[in-house]
């Protein structure tokens, strides 16, 4: 993840809700309100929620705001994913899921979150090298449609990866026999 | 919401990854966020001011804190315009790479020579040129830069096809005035609408630049 990346910087734009725990008067433009009140909840693009939750002004003091982990890895996803990875579209949820879930996992110490994750990842990873290999041939089914639709950015670019791979290979091979 | 123009500038610059051609530069934007970051920075000295430089911020958090979401604020922004900036600069270097001139990259406006020099007029709509004053520099620029690198070595064309020939000599028919060239069997003309039969290599450039096209 460079500090260039154009994908880290849009991840980084995705909201989390976090809830404020001082009192701050000049910052009620977050929320249009005229200052922000202890247990104003809000969200905040992970770029300023992150830099937040780790800053402390004195050595024993809270930090200013706390972090809940986002809509797109609440309970009831995290249950549907357990259910059957691959019938969740994940861009309905985030269209930077992964990276989302990453930079999440960076603050919250959740192993079962990490481990479901994980699973979705590898099963779906399958299903979208099979799609990427037979897109070509088939002009795509109704259900695969719908499957790639719901697609997160990471795994669209797996897909294209998968997707030239077999059109460059194809190429090479009509190339050999040619020649 | 401080960022959010941010966002959308950097959402332009995704896009642009995937064209292959490069789309009008966001002056408009581009300014806007720069103005964001003045703003910000003016809220800070604002803010510091009572202060004459003894603020504690364990003292008024709370002054801290707005200070602290400005100064992100602003770093936000900074990495959002220089990432939409690399991205063109990227591509434009692949352009350059690939042959394209200056002069086909901006459009009629800079062949006047006038529209480049007046700062800031060239902003993106359609009719003038899609690239910023300062990138129309930096093309030119680089592209001498390529240009002396590929000095040293007069008998490869570093920027020259990769797939070798299969025909020493092709047809090709002119598309826009190129003047005349020289080849090894002597110079040619080429107007608009004529059509030659010449050796592969000596034309292989003017096919990049779109002056001729090969007839198969």
């Amino acid at each position: 993840m460079s500090y260039y990346d154009v994908d880290a910087i849009l991840t980084d734009g995705e909201k989390v809700p976090c809830r404020f725990e001082l009192d701050v008067p000049y910052l009620g433009h977050l929320d249009n309100s005229n200052g922000l009140k202890p247990g104003t909840r809000l969200n905040l693009p992970l770029w300023l929620a992150e830099m937040f939750a780790l800053a402390s002004a004195g050595e024993d003091s809270k930090p200013p705001l706390t972090l809940t982990l986002p809509p797109c890895l609440s309970e009831q996803v995290l249950a549907a994913l357990k259910a059957d990875p691959r019938a969740v579209p994940l861009r309905d949820q985030s269209a930077y899921f992964y990276g989302v879930a990453v930079r999440m996992l960076d603050l919250f110490d959740e192993r079962e979150l990490s481990a479901i994750l994980r699973t979705t990842f590898v099963v779906r990873a399958a299903d979208v090298g099979l799609h990427a290999r037979k897109a070509e041939e088939s002009g795509l089914g109704g259900q695969g449609e719908e499957f790639l639709r719901g697609l997160d950015e990471w795994e669209r670019r797996l897909f294209r990866r998968g997707h030239e791979g077999v059109k460059w290979a194809k190429e090479w091979t009509d190339n050999v026999k040619k020649s | 919401m401080y960022g959010d123009l941010g966002i959308k500038l950097v959402q332009h610059a995704k896009r642009t990854q995937n064209l292959a051609h490069l789309p009008p530069y966001q002056a408009d934007l581009v300014r806007a966020v720069t103005r964001e970051v003045r703003d910000l920075n003016k809220d800070v000295d604002d803010l510091l001011e009572p202060f004459q430089g003894s603020f504690d911020p364990a003292e008024d958090q709370a002054v801290a804190y707005t200070l602290l979401v400005n100064h992100i604020s602003m770093r936000r922004n900074k990495r959002c315009l220089l990432a939409y900036h690399r991205t063109r600069t990227d591509k434009l270097e692949e352009l350059v790479w690939n042959g394209a001139d200056v002069i086909d990259l901006s459009g009629q406006q800079v062949r006047d020579g006038g529209a480049s020099g007046s700062k800031g007029v060239a902003s993106g709509d359609g009719s003038t040129s899609s690239l910023s004053p300062q990138e129309e520099d930096y093309v030119r620029q680089y592209g001498d830069l390529l240009a002396a690198y590929k000095g040293q070595w007069t008998d490869i064309d570093l920027t020259g096809s990769l797939e070798p020939p299969r025909d020493l000599f092709i047809d090709v028919r002119v598309l826009k005035d190129a003047g005349e060239i020289q080849t090894e069997y002597g110079a040619i003309t080429l107007t608009k609408n004529s059509q030659f039969y010449v050796r592969q290599g000596d034309v292989e450039r003017l096919i990049a630049q779109g002056y001729l096209q090969k007839l198969s």
